[in-house]
């Protein structure tokens, strides 16, 4: 079980985005876990609940997704078997479900240090609770 | 109270992969073919360096490091044949990037035509981390059985060739390795394959032929891009 060290290795990467937005904590973390991520989303859930403290913790589970090279199109895959049902072609490669990604990160920043920050600086969106 | 949310959508092992991609370049000037092995525990790895080590006796130059949870056990029955150097992990489930660069400078070896990384025995945590090898090879024994393949689908996707061990239990076992091959090749269609018998040498002189054949491949590939620069 790898969980532990991958979970924490996210948790480095999230405390340097709080401390490069001058936040105070996180609030929320998601990420995306694919059938051949290599990771059990339940095991990740678990790593993260004793290592993180208060932040919760959001996982899209993605299905495995390939791209057929000969005919071009995308393909859920099933068990595992790579030749393209369209075509039998079996050269394709994969395009989602094989990585465990940090998709985002909800920082919590305190009033002055967003009023700092010029609009252009967010780069996604900003909502105030 | 402010919020905001930051979009990355970048993989957690983005680092580690990229560091991985600069270690098989400095190991690609150097002229070093790095072999990272994969199987359960006591699939031959070890005996498979063996015999390949009597192979290249004399021929080609090669070194092992050589991953366990506990004990040097692998690392001595490999040094009166190759430098090979022990990884203990402590208990963790596979070798990771910074073991194998500490393994490395512990040989302290030149002019290292192959090197092997032995895995630990798990066919789950090490397909996922990036070693900075060259080849990805799994060793799978006949005792183990011929489902393998499906059961552990992101090792073979990542794995480019298979070496099915301990061949001569063949008769006495129920294992067909036109099945092996034909699962294994529906998740990963390019893995090359090679039936052996580490006990008794059979297959070797393949399997080793391959890996002197990938090593002229580096090379070529690397004077090319040098040619380039």
């Amino acid at each position: 079980m790898h969980e532990f060290s991958l979970v924490r290795s996210l948790l480095e990467q999230v405390e340097r985005i709080v401390t490069e937005q001058g936040g105070r904590s996180a609030v929320d973390v998601r990420v995306e876990i694919g059938p051949l991520s290599g990771v059990e989303p339940l095991l990740v859930k678990e790593a993260f609940g004793q290592l993180s403290g208060e932040t919760t913790l959001i996982i899209d589970e993605v299905p495995l997704t390939a791209r057929c090279h000969s005919c071009a199109r995308e393909f859920e895959l099933k068990d595992f078997r790579f030749a393209c049902p369209h075509c039998s072609s079996r050269e394709t490669s994969i395009v989602r479900g094989d990585t465990f990604r940090l998709m985002s990160v909800t920082v919590d920043i305190s009033d002055d240090v967003a009023a700092a920050r010029t609009s252009d600086e967010l780069l996604e969106s900003v909502s105030t609770s | 109270m402010t919020h905001r949310t930051i979009t990355i959508a970048r993989d957690v092992q983005f680092v580690a992969k990229q560091t991985a991609a600069e270690v098989r370049e400095q190991f690609a000037r150097r002229g070093t073919l790095v072999v990272n092995l994969l199987s359960s525990p006591g699939s031959g790895k070890t005996s498979l360096l063996q015999a390949t080590a009597r192979h290249w006796q004399g021929r080609h130059s090669m070194a092992v490091l050589v991953g366990d949870i506990a004990t040097d056990r692998d690392a001595q029955r490999l040094t009166p044949l190759v430098p090979a150097v022990q990884l203990t992990t402590g208990g963790a489930c596979h070798l990771d990037l910074a073991l194998v660069q500490r393994g490395w400078d512990a040989l302290a070896a030149d002019n290292v035509e192959f090197l092997f990384v032995e895995n630990v025995g798990n066919l789950v945590c090490p397909a996922s981390h990036d070693l900075g090898e060259h080849l990805r090879v799994i060793v799978l024994s006949v005792p183990e059985g011929d489902d393998k393949p499906a059961k552990y689908p992101k090792a073979f996707r990542t794995s480019q060739a298979l070496v099915i061990n301990k061949t001569d239990l063949l008769p006495y076992v129920p294992f067909s390795v036109e099945h092996a091959t034909s699962d294994a090749r529906q998740i990963q269609p390019e893995l090359e394959v090679f039936s052996v018998s580490a006990l008794h040498g059979t297959g070797i002189e393949s399997w080793c032929s391959f890996l002197e054949q990938q090593r002229r491949r580096l090379l070529a590939a690397q004077q090319a891009s040098q040619i380039q620069q």
